[in-house]
Parts: structure tokens; sequence; C-alpha cells
């Protein structure tokens, strides 16, 4: 009995011991050992330029299957292909909104903080600002009035239910933050370095990439606010912007080891066959003997390209052409892979711009000039995707004497120009044609559809926001008009 | 001494005390028959001491001098006797209700059930091994007031939610606290299904095995659980698990079990038209391929019809889909005990080997289980031991939700002339000659569900280890320390593959997934037994508890094989590794005071305070208390002569909880394998952190009665109950644009009020022939009082949304919990439907458009005993609940409803206008995006469960080895008696977590029919 009951006595011992023991490190217990308490401002600036990028989600439906069909880029049967039939599918219309805040504008929000915050690396500051504004400018140009302002700051300033601020003001706010970016640029402080996958923390490159992008916000405002537009745009050519294809504001994504290292338009071509060149696209190329036929698109099947004409399903098709997907051209697989390089914004971009702007007599250089060096650019950029797609300058420049500048048609010429220039752009081809006007497509007219047979002139807002946000969406509603496709912001109006 | 009700704490002063001397009581029950009567359990009255009788009905039991023992056994009127100078008692034992029952409760101590000042409700093992569930809380739908079983439409292995008296957290667990002999076990969910699809990777009750199991007990209310501490306050169920008793030799007991199951066919989807789309049968093989999951074509009229492999076939009905894609599932249980002991020691070895096929073809489930039980005396010391491994397989658990992979979405979207069987390719599983998928639609998100069922892997195997070891020291006759360790451990491998050759996914993809999860929790409390000259009698312990459970995750995986269906990780060309780890700790002190009054009047009091290890450091404890009294009216008062038994009983409980480890503080994490060599990093949170967290509190108040009329025949049992949670630790869901989804507050306020009925009837009792019908009843109101302070915009949260993107599952201020949103149809005054110019209907506001949980749940059991025949009949039902039938707005979308027939020759789809025919097709694709044509009430009552038995007569196995023999045939979920929603089961949701409400395209719900056979050496 004895040595029972010592023995028992041992047995509590040890468990008292053990609860004791165990006591230490109970407040550890409650800090993740695999997360840090702060981060290398590096690290965060590389994950926001890939996730600004944008995963095969949105990339997929707001860029692809509405953005690109709309413009009639491309085109597609599939009836989930909602863009050329102007079906509304929330999901895919808010797609953009619902990645853009939780996926980078959350972190770029935050890295910004951070350096204001430490103030230690003011050139670090300036590249996160400008990004920030690449980020926005992108949701405000599909959607409209959107959070801005308290947007992203559910930690740092405790908002969770952010107010929209018109789109007005946005872009008053984008161009003085652009402004402003550049003026800190040599303020020195640690670079990005190869952290930067878009300049490599080249500060010239990135002065005239914000320069560029000043002249982007500036002329997106031309209808809007001619006044702020054409002083924008002076600020930008002054301020010195894109001067080659080197310059291409572009980031290169790699085939892995993961999804996020992957280009997600190269992800949705892996996964999606159904879409093709859209016959606008085809035609206009094909009317004009243009050398990017066999660049942008590939026939399959060998022979003539053939365009898809937009708006159709794989039934109402048959009264147009064939229901046979193989007998129409894709787009060129060398340009959609997952390694692909995603460009933000190019150099012919700016040059047609520039041109535009000596067509406005906002830039005193010649029209036909910055014209030509656009085309030409437009025509050769494609080399950055793979060295086989190079032009020769003597194509592109057969093509321009061809197909010469004329300044009675330059708007139309220019807008079209755009419009092929940024194919694999789409948001940046699709708020431009809204703009201009050019290329002056046809709309579809496709049963049931929901924009009374007109081309959607913006994409409609999460469901989630009414439920969540409620107020907050009203106002920004009674102020910009009905969340419908057919509603137009603020520079489009 | 019935006179004397009232006396006061002061009597504490009593705690004085003296040794008692111990003596030995031996002797035999029987029954009236005289019969030797085995297991009566026989406990000294105001201890904890006790023993159970042998085979041959002997016992032997230590006492003190002046001990009172009461025999009792459920289903016979207990006795008490007074040992006085006695040695040996022999006892007849009456038929009847037994009214002192004794119940195991808190921490495992046995309690006579007339001491508590709660409801609990037993059930015993034989409930959950006749007619069986793979899933053993699914067994108790139906059977205990109270209780709101939701069967998940998940498939086996599949995971249960129990809910006891209403959700009470918003963000929180809200499923009762598992406790297997005393010690609490794990039952997380490993992960279900959402808006984009997944699997239901099951919870921790579904392995475990119902032929291990004594009796089940359910704690319902707080007070019942106070001293579990904050993971009790939504109930506690108590699994005894079987021990060996006294006996000869060794017993041995076989069960064998063997069911099959068929779906339940709930579809009624138009078979008048056919394939096709804008009206238009395909003419094209292109065309054919385009529509094939649109049944929006042309009268079916036999005609010769291209299909999407280019074969034409009759344009006509093809049959039932269903019955040819689902196949016959089976389940096959064998287990075998050993079992035996004498005065001092006993021992259980059981094993269990369970096979099941599921109905999807290629999938299913194994599992074997180890347990083992032992106890021993050694005079003053006692030491049990019970430890149990279980391993279970799970191959292929079906997808659930969206389409990706998802067999059932498939099956059940084929149109009227279409063969399912056309899809199965020349492989015969669904893929093409290259072995790829077979496509059938232009949208390779629809995955061809044989190619889905034999090609998707989703399969994983669970090593679990639970055991706990007991120490008791009992220093006085009634003194006593006891220290307790436990331990539930578990590792979990699971393997998922989208096959090389899958069209959404063409190069495919793995992951591997090792989690590892322990919970070990040890306790000591030292206690004191006392009855006193004077009636008065104390019951008291103190003790502490440790609690600490991690919860680690080691995975790969990637996408795009090398080389082609070569299905390992080495072979994928991208691939990144994972490893995440969550740990928490819980310290508690404890103690509990009873105080009883000649077995008249019942006192308990009890306290406890808890450290949570994930709450800041300043507001990590709290101590809540809980007082219950329980008053035997019928041995206080005279009663009427038909009033048997009359007990009331009243408590006060609160109860403290905390939340999921790191929600403190902001952290960063990094992503993937960085990017040309720039490592990658962000903020890891996706909730916004809150360092100010208090823990949450729960108050319940209870009270209750339990009436016993006209000699036992009627018994009724009612409480009320209600309970409020207040600083409840909340996600609250917020704009996206924050950047967050949801953040950390501690301000909920929800409140569950509700009334539980349990009626016990026998109106026949013979000796030849008996019948008693149990029924039970609860309603539970459910509030959300309050969710977020004023200063914030917006009073309801998001828990989840339907993949139509246009239902979601809220919580919501005024509303009971989980409600379904939605879009109404917009309407004018009068209430008329709104139509656009195209002449479809408009969408208007959005609403709460139904209850994710039925308020109401009954049970009604009826059991026959004709000579040795016995024959029980379960039917359940719920009531007030509704669903958001996803896969019906598809049925609309797809033209597969039988509402979608209206207009299709004329046009006249009876809104503003008549339409183009080839607009019809439009006209329902708009109506699939609003949401309350949908919502629909879920009620329903089943034929739950169905026994049907035998037991061989004593007399015939005289000759035989056996001692007892029983057959039965059996069977479960039988008959959907009533059901209002159209094509789907009204018990049809995929999740099994606090977003109830939502169907899409889950697996059928099915019917099992089956045997049971019982034998004993």
């Amino acid at each position: 009995m004895k040595s029972f009951l010592n023995k028992f006595y041992l047995l509590g011992l040890i468990m008292t011991l053990t609860m004791v023991s165990c006591d230490e490190g109970f407040e550890e217990l409650n800090l993740n050992p695999t997360q840090a308490n702060e981060l290398d401002p590096k690290f965060q600036f590389s994950y926001v330029q890939l996730q600004t990028s944008g995963e095969r989600y949105e990339n997929w439906r707001a860029a692809l299957i509405y953005s690109s069909t709309m413009i009639q880029h491309l085109s597609a049967l599939a009836t989930y292909w909602s863009g050329d039939k102007y079906l509304f599918n929330s999901g895919y219309s808010s797609s953009l909104f619902d990645r853009a805040y939780s996926n980078y504008i959350k972190d770029i929000q935050d890295l910004v903080n951070n350096l204001e915050t430490s103030g230690e690396n003011p050139e670090m500051l300036a590249m996160a600002r400008i990004w920030r504004v690449v980020a926005f400018h992108r949701v405000t140009d599909i959607y409209g009035d959107i959070p801005y302002s308290e947007a992203g700051k559910g930690y740092i300033e405790g908002i969770t239910a952010p107010k929209y601020d018109s789109q007005e003001d946005i872009y008053k706010d984008m161009v003085a933050e652009l402004e402003a970016a550049i003026g800190q640029l040599s303020g020195g402080g640690r670079s990005f370095g190869s952290a930067d996958f878009i300049y490599g923390g080249n500060t010239d490159q990135w002065r005239k990439f914000a320069n560029s992008m000043l002249l982007r916000l500036g002329m997106r405002m031309s209808k809007a606010d001619a006044a702020l537009a054409e002083a924008t745009v002076r600020k930008a050519i002054s301020g010195g912007v894109m001067t080659s294809n080197a310059d291409i504001a572009m980031l290169q994504h790699s085939s892995g080891p993961e999804g996020i290292n992957q280009n997600g338009i190269g992800q949705v071509f892996l996964a999606d066959d159904n879409q093709r060149m859209s016959k606008t696209f085809i035609d206009w190329m094909t009317n004009h003997n243009d050398p990017r036929l066999d660049v942008l698109g590939y026939m399959a099947v060998g022979g003539a390209h053939v365009g898809l004409p937009n708006g159709y399903d794989a039934q109402t098709i048959a009264s147009v052409g064939s229901d046979d997907l193989n007998t129409y051209s894709r787009v060129n697989p060398k340009l959609v892979t997952v390694d692909a390089p995603m460009i933000f914004m190019t150099y012919a971009e700016v040059e047609l711009l520039l041109a535009e702007a000596a067509l406005r007599g906002w830039h005193s250089g010649d029209a036909a000039t910055h014209y030509n060096n656009g085309v030409k650019a437009a025509i050769q950029q494609w080399e950055v995707y793979d060295a086989s797609l190079a032009v020769s300058d003597a194509d592109a420049e057969a093509y321009l004497a061809a197909n010469p500048f004329s300044a009675a048609e330059g708007m139309r010429m220019i807008g079209e120009q755009y419009w092929a220039a940024t194919f694999l752009n789409e948001y940046e081809a699709f708020a431009n044609w809204r703009r201009t006007g050019y290329p002056a497509l046809t709309p579809t007219d496709y049963p049931g559809n929901q924009s009374n047979s007109q081309i959607p002139r913006r994409l409609r807002y999460p469901d989630s926001e009414y439920g969540i946000n409620g107020d907050n969406i009203q106002a920004a509603i009674s102020r910009q008009g009905p969340d419908e496709f057919t509603t137009r912001v603020w520079w489009d109006k | 001494m019935k006179k004397k009700l009232f006396f006061t704490l002061s009597l504490l002063a009593l705690f004085a005390f003296t040794g008692f001397a111990q003596k030995t009581v031996s002797g035999t029950v029987t029954d009236a028959t005289g019969e030797a009567m085995i297991g009566v359990n026989i406990l000294e009255v105001g201890t904890s001491n006790g023993t159970i009788t042998d085979l041959d009905g002997n016992f032997s039991i230590e006492v003190s001098d002046d001990a009172t023992l009461e025999f009792s056994m459920v289903g016979y009127t207990p006795q008490q006797i007074e040992v006085g100078s006695q040695t040996v008692i022999d006892l007849v034992l009456e038929e009847g209700v037994a009214l002192s029952e004794v119940v195991v409760t808190s921490l495992g101590i046995s309690k006579e059930k007339k001491a508590l000042g709660y409801a609990v409700t037993e059930i015993g093992g034989e409930d959950f091994t006749e007619a069986r569930e793979l899933n053993v809380a699914n067994s108790l739908a139906g059977k205990v007031a109270g209780v709101n079983v939701s069967n998940i439409a998940s498939g086996p292995g599949g995971s249960s939610r129990v809910i006891i008296r209403g959700n009470s957290s918003i963000s929180g667990n809200n499923q009762p606290l598992y406790v297997v002999d005393g010690i609490p076990i794990d039952n997380t969910n490993l992960g279900s299904a959402g808006m984009w699809g997944g699997q239901d990777w099951g919870d921790g009750v579904s392995s475990i095995n119902p032929d291990d199991i004594e009796t089940m007990t359910v704690l319902k209310g707080s007070s019942a659980a106070a001293l579990y501490g904050s993971r009790a306050s939504n109930g506690v169920i108590m699994i005894t698990t079987k021990k060996g008793g006294k006996r000869k030799g060794v017993g041995v007991e076989v069960q064998s079990n063997y069911t099959f199951e068929n779906i339940i066919e709930t579809f009624d989807f138009q078979k008048e038209y056919g394939q096709g789309d804008n009206g238009k049968r395909p003419t094209t093989e292109p065309e054919a391929y385009a529509s094939n999951l649109y049944s929006w074509g042309e009268k079916l009229d036999g005609r010769s019809t291209i299909q999407f492999d280019g074969q034409s076939r009759p344009y006509s009905d093809v049959g039932d889909n269903l019955s040819r894609f689902y196949q016959t599932g089976s389940t096959w249980t064998n287990s075998l005990s050993l079992s035996g002991g004498d005065e001092n020691y006993n021992f259980r070895f059981g094993v269990t080997n369970l096979q099941n096929e599921g109905i999807i073809p290629n999938s299913g489930l194994d599992r074997n289980t180890f347990t083992t039980n032992t106890s021993g005396k050694f005079g003053k010391l006692s030491a049990s031991f019970s430890g149990t491994y279980i391993r279970e397989n799970v191959q292929n658990r079906p997808r659930l939700s969206d389409s990706p992979g998802n067999a059932n979405y498939t099956a059940w979207s084929m149109p009227a002339n279409v063969d399912v069987n056309s899809l199965l390719g020349p492989n015969g599983n669904g893929t093409n000659d290259e072995g790829t998928e077979l496509l059938f639609n232009d949208n390779i998100y629809v995955t061809n569900p044989w190619f889905a069922a034999y090609n998707f892997v989703g399969s994983n195997t669970k090593h679990r280890a639970m055991g706990n070891t007991t120490l008791r020291f009992q220093f006085t006759d009634w003194l006593y320390i006891q220290g307790r360790a436990g331990i539930d451990s578990y590792t979990e491998r699971r393997t998922s593959i989208e096959p090389y050759g899958t069209a959404y996914k063409p190069l495919g993809g793995m992951s591997e997934l090792e989690r590892r999860f322990t919970e070990t929790n040890i306790d000591l409390i030292i206690g004191a037994d006392k009855t006193l000259d004077n009636g008065i009698g104390i019951s008291a312990f103190v003790g502490g508890n440790q609690m600490e459970r991690s919860f680690e995750t080691l995975g790969g995986s990637g996408n795009n094989f090398n080389v082609p269906f070569l299905h390992t990780l080495n072979n994928l060309a991208n691939r990144g590794t994972s490893y995440g780890i969550s740990e928490k700790a819980i310290n508690s002190v404890f103690g509990s005071v009873e105080l009883s009054y000649n077995s008249i009047l019942y006192l308990t009091a009890t306290a406890r305070n808890d450290w949570f290890s994930t709450l800041p450091v300043e507001s990590n404890s709290i101590l809540y208390p809980s007082f219950t009294a329980s008053f035997i009216l019928s041995d206080a008062v005279n009663m009427p002569s038909f009033v048997s038994f009359a007990k009331l009983r009243g408590g006060w409980a609160q109860v403290g909880g905390d939340t999921d480890p790191y929600q403190l503080n902001l952290t960063y994490a990094l992503v993937g394998q960085g990017h040309f060599g720039a490592p990658l990093g962000r903020i890891s949170q996706g909730r916004i952190p809150n360092f100010n967290l208090q823990p949450s509190e729960t108050s319940e108040i209870e009270i209750g009665a339990d009436f016993r009329l006209f000699q036992n025949k009627l018994g009724i049992d009612v409480t009320y109950y209600d309970k409020v949670t207040s600083n409840d630790i909340l996600f609250a869901s917020i704009s996206q644009t924050s950047g967050f989804g949801s953040q950390v507050v501690n301000i909920g306020e929800l409140r569950n009020t509700g009334i539980e009925l349990l009626l016990n009837i026998t109106p026949i009792k013979r000796t030849d022939f008996s019948w008693d019908m149990t029924f039970n009843f609860a309603n539970n109101q459910n509030e959300v009082v309050s969710l977020l302070t004023p200063e914030q915009d917006g009073e309801s949260i998001r828990v989840s949304e339907s993949r139509t993107r246009s239902a979601y599952i809220h919580h919501e201020e005024g509303q009971p919990y989980s409600v379904i949103k939605g879009f109404k149809y917009a309407r004018d005054a009068a209430g008329n439907i709104q139509y656009d110019e195209n002449g479809y209907p408009v969408r208007g506001e959005f609403d709460v458009l139904g209850n994710g949980v039925h308020p109401t749940t009954l049970g009604l059991t009826n059991k026959f005993r004709y000579k040795n025949f016995q024959l029980s009949v379960l039917v359940d039902g719920k009531f007030g609940g509704d669903i958001y039938a996803a896969t019906n707005a598809f049925a609309y979308l797809r033209g597969l409803h039988k509402n979608t027939l209206v207009g299709r020759t004329d046009g006249n789809v009876g809104g503003s206008k008549t339409l183009p025919l080839d607009e019809v097709d439009n006209y329902y694709s708009q109506i699939y995006n609003i949401t309350e044509e949908f919502v629909e009430d879920a009620s329903f009552i089943k034929l739950r469960q169905f026994t049907f038995g035998y037991n061989f007569p004593r007399t015939m196995l005289e000759s035989t080895p056996f001692s007892e023999v029983s057959l039965s045939l059996v069977g479960r979920n039988l008959l959907l008696l009533m059901s209002k929603v159209d094509n789907i089961d009204p018990e049809s949701t995929y999740s099994n977590g606090n977003d109830q409400g939502l169907e899409m395209f889950g697996v059928p719900q099915t019917r099992s029919f089956g045997f049971n056979l019982n034998v004993k050496f």
C-alpha cells in the first residue's frame, strides 16, 4: 500500500510540475511563429507589383471576358463570354474591384504609410506613390467613383466602410500625387533595385514613366475638363516622357515556381480556348495590310486570317459564319504564355498621345512625326514577348507609307492605332475607346442584352458593397448615375 | 424528515468530519421473473462509489457503515436500501420508468439524475449501433429535445452539425464539446465546401466508433457545462465507452451490420423539352457541344438529333440519368469485443472494421477502430486507462457546390435527351482515347461527372489516438484526490489530384498535405462527499485543468505535370511548400459545492476561472459562476396519488469564451518563393486584428419540471431557457475596399430563448406486449441583438455567399442567426412584379428572405414489444427554416425546372408581354439572378429510423455457446413524409459552419436498409 501511495504522490508531483512548466511561454503561444512583425519595403513592393499585374481571376473576367470583347479585340461564342453580348454577370463584372482592394491596394497603402512614417527612403516612397496611382486609375476607369482616399486603410486608420470619392476628385488627386512623387524621386535613401520588376529601381525611367502616366491621366480628362487636361498634358511633356520601347512599363512573368509568378492572361489561355481574334480587329489589320496580322493572330489551320464576329453564340453564329472555332484566328500563343510580360504602358501609347496633344494644340511637336513614331513602336513592340515577333524597320515603314497620317483624319487614325497598340492591355484599350470613340465600333445586338444594344461604358459594382457599404455606394450612385453598364464615368460624360 | 425543507449555508460549518469504518456488502439482483439482472448500477448515495452486477446478477461493494445503496437500471424502478447492519442484500427490481437514474455529468462525475438542476438526456449505445450513421453524431437527429442536427449533403466521412439550444456565437464555434470518458476530444472541421466548391474533409466526431459507446449523455445548458469551461458553452456531449464488468470468464460480443443505400429521388425536372438553345435543337456538332448544359431546345419528338460527340440519337427522354450515375452504396460493419473482470479489476478490448462504398462511383470509407479499457482497484487507489486508435481512410470525398470536379453538378444537369452514359467515353471513365477529359460542353469548368468520379482524387487517411489515464486515491471514504491526463492526437494525410488532362487545368495539379493535431488535458481534483446524520449531504471538489492544443500543417502542392498522367509531387513543373501552425492554451481552476438535504433539495454552486492564451495578457482572465437547484416536490409534500414523481429545477450559469489564436497583431507573411530572386511579402491577415479583445460571456437561466404520472405511464419533462451571449468575439465583415474582409471585434450580442418538451408515454404495458412512445419537441427563438457599435456603418455580417452570387448568409441585427439574404423581385405598390422593356422581371431590393436555421424540431419514437419481437419507428421533423436552392436557380438557367415550361410554345411566360420564342430562355435566366424565387421553406418530416428486431429466447440458446442473440432489420432516412422544396432534399446544405441555409449540387440524401446481428458468448 505504501508503495502505491508513494507512486501516487510521485505522479501527482509530476503532473503539477508539468502544469507549471507548461505555463512558461503562455503569452508567447499567441505569437505566430511563421510570421513577421515588420517587413522590408522591397518585399512588399515586389508583391504589390506582381499582384497589380493580376491573377487569372480578374484578367479572365474584367480584362478579357468583358473589356477585350466589348472593344472587339477578342470574340467568343460561349455564352459565359458575356462581354460582347452585353450580358450582366455580377461576379465577372465586379472581378477587378473584388481583387484590387484586397490583393494590392491594401498592401500599397500599408507600404506608403510605412515609408511615410519612417521618412528614410524618399525614393522608395516616390515609386510606391506612383505605383499606387497605377493601381487606382485602372479601377476608377472601369467603375467610375470608387473608394480612394479612405480605401485600404482598414488597419492603418480603422476605416471599415470607406466612402466613394468622385472620379473627378480621384483624378485631381492622382495628378497631384504623380507630381509630388516625381519631385521626390531624387530624394535618395535606399533603392528598390531588383525588387522593382518594372525598371530595376532606375529613377530616370521611373521619372519618364510617371510623366507618361501624367500624360495618360491628363488626356483622359480631355472631355470632362479640357483646361485641366491641357495643363496636365503640358506638365507631363515638359517633365519628360518615355522615349523608346526600352521604356515600356512592363512586368516580366515567369513560368513558376508558383501561380503568383505567372502572367494571369497566360493562365487564362492555358485554361480557356473559347476566345478568338475579333472579326473587327482582324479585318482592320487585313484592310491595312498590317504586318501585325501574323504577330498578333494565329491560324492553326493555315490560310488567311479570319476573325470571329462579336455578339454571337454557337447557335446564332450560323447566320453569319461557321460555328467551327478552328476556322477562326487565335491569339498568337507566343503572346499569351504564362511567362509573358504584362504591359502597363508603352512608348507607342505615349507617342500617340503626343500626336493627339499636337493635334489639339496642347503640344508644339509635329502630330505626324509623333504618329509615325507611335505606330512604328506599336508594330515593333511585340518583340518584348518573343524575339521571333520582331518586325523590321522596313516593314513598319512600308506600313506607314501605305497608310500615311492625315491631319484631317488624325483623331480617328490615332484612336485606331491606340486601340491596336493596347491589345492585351484591355483596361486601357477600353478606357481610351470610351474617351475618343475610336475605332468606330458597331455594337452587337444579342437577344436579351442588358445595355440596350450599346457598348457598355463601365462595369458594375460588386453586389457585396450594397450589403456592407450601402450608404457610401448609394451616395456614389446618386452622384454618378445608376449602377448600369450604360452609365458614363466622369471623364466620359 | 420530509417536512424539514429548509436549511442554510451555515450548514457548511458541518463540513467537519470524522473517519468512517468500511465494510463489504454483496448480494444478487433479479427481475420479477427471477432472472438474474446484469449490469445493474449500484451507487452508494452521496458518493461516487459504485459498482455494477455481473452476469449472474451478483455484486459486491465496499461501503461505509451508514451507507444507503441505490440500485438502478434503465427501464426499472430504482430502489434505495439503507445498508444498516446488512452484509447481504438480495433484491428484486421492478420494471418501470427509472426515476433516479445515475447519469454521468461534467468531468465524468456520476450523479443521481434527480440531483441535477438542469436538463440532461442520456441515450444508450444501442441507439447508435442498430440503425447506423457513418457519422455517429447524425444518429442524434430527432432523439433529444433541443438538439438540432443538420444532415450535411457531403457524402461518406462528412461532417455533422449539432446545435444545442440554438447558435450562440456569431463567428465562433457553435457546436457542443465532445467528451470521451471525461476528457475533451477535438471536433474541428477539417474543411468544408464554400461558394467556389470544395470538399467536406470531416470533423472529429465523425471517426468515433458507435460500437464502443455505452451511453451518450447530452448536457444541454451552460450550468451543466460550467465545469468544462468556455468550449462547453454550447453544451456538452459526453460519450462513455463500454467497460468490462464482473463476470465469469471472458465475455465475447460480436456485432455485424450490413446496410445498403440508394439516393432518395427528389428530382422532378422537366422531360418535355430537350437539349438546345433559343428554343432550337442543335443541328451541328459544335452547336450540340455548346448547348449540352441547356434544355432550351424543342419539344422532344424522337427525331434523330446530333449530340456533342457527333452521334445522332433520338430526341427523346432517355429516362433516369441519376440512377445510371449513382450506384447502390453499402456499409458493412463488424465488431468484436472481449470483456471481463472481477471486483477489483475489469477490462474490455474491442475491434471494429467498417467498410463503406459510397453512392458516387469510386468513393467510400474504411475505418478500423481498436479500443481498450481497463481499470483496477488496489485498496484505496484506483487506476484506469482507456485508449482508442482509429485508422480512417476516405476515398474521394465528393466535390460540392461549384462545378469544377463536382460530379453531382453535372449528373443533375443533363438535358432530358442526353444519356449520362454517353459521357463515359471509350475507357468507361469519362476520358477520351488520349486519357484526357472527355469534353461534352463548352464550359470547361463543368466537369464530366465520370471523369470527376474516376480521375479526380480527394482522399485522406487519419490516424487518431485518443486516450486517458486516471488515478484516484481515496484518502478516507469521503475524501479523494484524482488526477487525469488525456490526449487526442491525430495525423491527417490528404491527397488531392486534379489529373493531367482535366479540361480546366490541362496539365493538372495536386497537393499533398499532412496535418497534425494534438490536444492534451491534465487535471487534478480534490473532492469530498459526505452525508451527515441530519440528512444533509455535501459533495464538493476543487481542481485545476490545463489544456493545450496545436495544429500543424505541412504541405506540398503545385501545377503542371511534366510526364503526363504521372501524378506525383516530384513530377510537378511548378510546386511550392507550405507550413502553418496554430497553438493555444487555457489554464483553469474550478470548484463545485453541492449540498443536499434528505434527497429532497439539492443546491449546487460552481465557479471557474479561465486564462486564455489567445487574448491580451491584461484581459485574458475571466471568472464565472453557476448556481443550480433541484427540488423533489413529490418527496417534500403529499401529492395526489396519480403523481409518481415530481421535481422542479432551476439554474443560472455563466461561461466565458475566447477566440482563435493570432487575432491581436498585424503581421507579415512571405509569399511563394519570390520572383526572379526577389522575396515577396504581404500583410498576412485578411481580417483586421484587435489588440483590445476581452473574453466573451454567455449567461443562461434555465427552469424546468419533471413529472411522472399514473405509475410512470406518463412522463413530462419541460424546460425553459434564456441564454444571452454578450461581448461575443466576432469576425464582422466589412467593405472589401478597406483592404480586409472582416475585423475582429468584441461586440456581438445574441439571445436564444426556448422551450423543450419531452413526453414519455406507455399506453400499453403487459407481460407480452408493450408500447412506449417518446415525443420530444423544442422551439428555439434566436435573435442577433447587437452586432456593431452605433458609430459603425451597417448592422449586418456576411458569412458566406452562394456560387450564384445572388444569395448570401448574413447575421443581422434584429433577425435570427444565419438569415438568407438576396434580391427580391421589384414590385409596385400593389405587389405586382415589375418588368423591363424586354419583358424580363426586374431585380428589386436586397433583403432578408429566409431563416437558415429551423427554430422548431421534433421527434416521435414508437417502440412496440411483442414477446421477443421489437419494433421501433422514429419520425422526426424540423420546421420554420428555409433554404436557398441554388440547384433550382441553375435549373431555371438551364431550362430543367418544370416552371420553365411556361411560355415555351407561345412566348407567353406570364410576364408583361409575350416574348419571341428565342428569348424565353433569357427570361428564365434573368429569374436566376432573383434570389427570392429560390428561397424555399425547408420544413420537413422524415421517417428517420426503423428497426424490427428479434431476441432469440434463452431457451433456444441453451444448447448453443451463445448467451444472447438478436437479429434486426434496420433502416435510416426511409421516407420524406413532408417537404415543401422542389427537386432537392430539404436537408441539403453543404457547409457545417456558421453559414446555414445554402444548397448547391451536394451529394443526394440516401435511404439505407440492412440488418444487424448481435451475438454474445
